[in-house]
């Protein structure tokens, strides 16, 4: 029993300390290149002590260490960071807020937003940056084979497809974006002090945005919860707390309209185990809208529903 | 990238992370949705916790104290100056000439005088003037040493010596390192209120000596004025990371005595750049830079402290003019720099309001945000702050009142 239990304690301990481990490419990863310090590691909150603030949006989606590593060429100085997270849908979801308007490398091996100053680089569970704070271009040949050569033991994995859960037609494309928390959603729309949507650190939102002849350009923001009672609890506490700026123009059992501050208008909808939210609209939304032909935004209403009124 | 350990703000989650699951489900998260669906919709609205009440602060103690003839919003209420010059800026390299040029055209444009004259509406010669940077993002996104040249030429040839001109930041070590020294500014003094063991602060040591007094206090506890507080009832974590950082870690945060003691007036000379929806400039720049004890103040106050904390009469009836560094901006990514958003602005601001400064810059960010493509969230809530400062009295946030004038 006592070895059966040592066993599954050091199992436990090399799997965490393999979990752990931050991958930095050795001296001469280019001619001259060498490492000017020790490798620096930040676990959980301690987060804080490396980043000037912005480190509750890496914790909300999902954080487990940081491995920084300092290089260095005479008077040259390259900086590594990986970020390892703890799922890819949270490195994902973390170089989404990150990335701005991509701008990628293809020499690079992986997703990435680059430019002289800063890499941005996604793989699997790791979100990286390769910073030059020179900011001069000369150095990008040496950022590139920095880059490559951390990628090469960063292990591949794909995340789930939650963008998919976006409608496709009308999504501006670059706009989309997920969230896991207050912290994220706040870059797109405040519906509420807190968790408004009940996400509690373990439900993944997406967002995206919208252009459409007649709204103009809107955002839609869609929650998947695991089951429909927590939707439906997500959802009432939605329209308990919702925020002081938002009215609520009308109302429905299971969908309610809003006029925001900007004089612009919101829905949301709790359809089974989501909820469903358009802010922006610069017209009026019905509570029920008319039926569309499959595959056009919003979606048509399921069965079982509440009818229109 | 020189990276300060500035723990700007705290984690808004409590959640122990080992608990989430993955995308498709976990074990872990199953007891919670059985709870849940035996409940109705009415139990789970009643349960659902009410957003927090603000916590209590001592804003009415300074409120008491009567206005004096420098108070804010100082001579020029509403009125925010803005000279740009495309050629001032290109990447690294800052065209001292042109800012020079430009702080000369803003100064002029604020105060109607020229720049000699315009020294006497704010200083005499006996005035011991601290200059008030931002040396956070040095290289990247502080305070320009050309823009704290000009300002110091200025008052220098309205007649105040050199000696009774301080540069200062909140942390001694960022002066240092963004290139505010001696040997660049002769004659010109600088400090910073505390010192921060910034090995210590990012685990590289656990010698704890260089920040911490045997009898358990931070060195530069006397530092900051016991007798001159900003107090809010939320206390700072008792952790020694948070002490190194933040000096002290009740509720109370302490001005600085050299801004009690020493100082007579002050210039601000922020820099361009956002903090998550909100912007990090005039008021954020003082509200978090003149106290200690401020990660605390973050979650529950935020921008509430850009305005209660220059309520108090040290700030209120000192700080007498905002030069905004606009040479460089950052729209997104902020309060810490981040390369990818930073980019050449080219630009200088100028008030004497600093609420109606901020909502100026607001505004401009707002607009880069957009047309960079960043999301934007537009609530009121990120410039509510400006209308607290505007029913205090401290600054103008109507933008009818607001004259933006382009110089």
């Amino acid at each position: 029993m006592r070895r059966t239990l040592l066993a599954a304690t050091l199992a436990a301990v090399i799997a965490a300390l393999l979990a752990a481990s931050v991958v930095t490419p050795p001296d001469g990863f280019a001619p001259g290149w060498v490492k000017a310090e020790a490798l620096r590691t930040f676990g959980g909150s301690r987060l804080f002590d490396h980043i000037d603030g912005g480190a509750e949006l890496y914790l909300e989606f999902g954080f487990k260490t940081l491995g920084v590593q300092r290089y260095a060429r005479g008077a040259d100085e390259l900086v590594l960071e990986v970020y390892e997270m703890t799922g890819a849908e949270s490195a994902l979801g973390l170089y989404l807020m990150k990335c701005g308007i991509e701008t990628p490398l293809v020499a690079i091996a992986a997703r990435n937003s680059s430019e002289a100053a800063q890499f941005t680089i996604l793989k699997g569970q790791y979100f990286l940056h390769v910073n030059n704070a020179s900011g001069r271009e000369d150095l990008v040949p040496a950022m590139t084979a920095l880059a490559n050569r951390a990628l090469e033991t960063v292990p591949d994995e794909r995340p789930a497809d939650l963008l998919s859960m976006l409608p496709a037609e009308g999504l501006v494309p670059g706009s989309a974006v997920l969230f896991r928390g207050p912290v994220g959603l706040q870059a797109v729309f405040t519906l509420g002090e807190g968790d408004i949507l009940e996400q509690r650190g373990d439900v993944f939102g997406v967002s995206g945005a919208y252009e459409e002849p007649l709204d103009g350009r809107f955002s839609v923001i869609l929650v998947a919860y695991p089951d429909s009672a927590r939707a439906a609890a997500a959802y009432a506490g939605l329209e308990a707390r919702l925020d002081p700026y938002l009215t609520i123009i009308q109302k429905g059992e299971s969908a309610f309209v809003f006029k925001d501050f900007k004089k612009e208008y919101g829905r949301a909808e709790l359809k089974g185990d989501r909820i469903e939210i358009r802010v922006g609209l610069v017209t009026p939304p019905a509570l029920w809208p008319t039926l569309r032909p499959s595959g056009s935004w919003p979606p048509a209403r399921s069965q079982g529903e509440p009818p229109p009124g | 990238m020189k990276r300060h350990a500035y723990r700007s703000m705290e984690s808004r989650l409590s959640l122990n992370r080992r608990d989430f699951f993955r995308v498709g489900g976990a074990a872990g998260a199953v007891a919670g949705i059985g709870l849940l669906a035996g409940r109705s919709l009415a139990a789970a609205q009643e349960q659902a916790p009410a957003p927090p009440a603000k916590p209590a602060t001592n804003i009415a103690d300074a409120l008491k104290f009567p206005r004096t003839k420098t108070s804010l919003p100082g001579p020029f209420p509403g009125r925010v100056v803005e000279v740009r010059d495309p050629a001032s800026v290109s990447g690294a390299k800052v065209d001292a000439a042109a800012v020079r040029a430009m702080f000369a055209k803003g100064m002029m444009a604020l105060t109607g005088k020229d720049l000699v004259s315009s020294f006497g509406l704010f200083f005499t010669k006996d005035d011991v003037v601290g200059i008030k940077v931002n040396p956070v993002g040095p290289g990247l996104i502080s305070t320009r040493l050309e823009v704290v040249d000009a300002v110091i030429d200025w008052l220098a040839a309205g007649g105040l010596p050199r000696r009774n001109i301080v540069v200062w930041d909140r942390f001694d070590y960022m002066l240092k390192d963004a290139g505010f020294t001696p040997e660049r500014y002769p004659g010109v003094s600088f400090e910073g209120l505390q010192t921060m063991d910034e090995a210590a602060a990012e685990g590289k040591t656990k010698d704890n000596s260089r920040w911490l007094r045997p009898d358990g206090t931070h060195v530069s506890a006397d530092n900051f004025d016991r007798d001159v507080f900003y107090w809010a009832d939320v206390e700072g974590p008792k952790d020694e990371p948070y002490l190194n950082q933040h000096v002290f870690n009740g509720k109370h945060s302490y001005f600085g005595r050299l801004l009690t003691r020493k100082l007579t007036k002050i210039i601000n000379v922020p820099v361009f750049k956002n903090t998550g929806n909100a912007i990090s400039m005039a008021t954020k720049n003082i509200g978090y830079g003149a106290v200690c004890n401020t990660n605390r103040l973050h979650k529950p106050l935020f921008l509430d402290v850009c305005v209660e904390v220059p309520a108090f009469p040290v700030l209120r009836d000192k700080w007498v003019l905002t030069v905004t560094d606009g040479i460089k901006g950052q729209y997104d990514g902020g309060p810490g720099p981040e390369a990818k958003f930073i980019y050449d602005q080219g630009a200088l601001f100028f008030g004497t309001d600093p609420f109606a400064m901020d909502l100026v810059c607001h505004t401009l960010l707002v607009a880069k945000r957009k047309e960079m493509g960043v999301k934007v969230n537009e609530h009121p809530q990120f410039t509510e702050y400006l209308r607290y400062a505007e029913r205090l009295g401290l600054g103008v946030a109507d933008p009818a009142k607001i004259a933006h004038i382009k110089a």
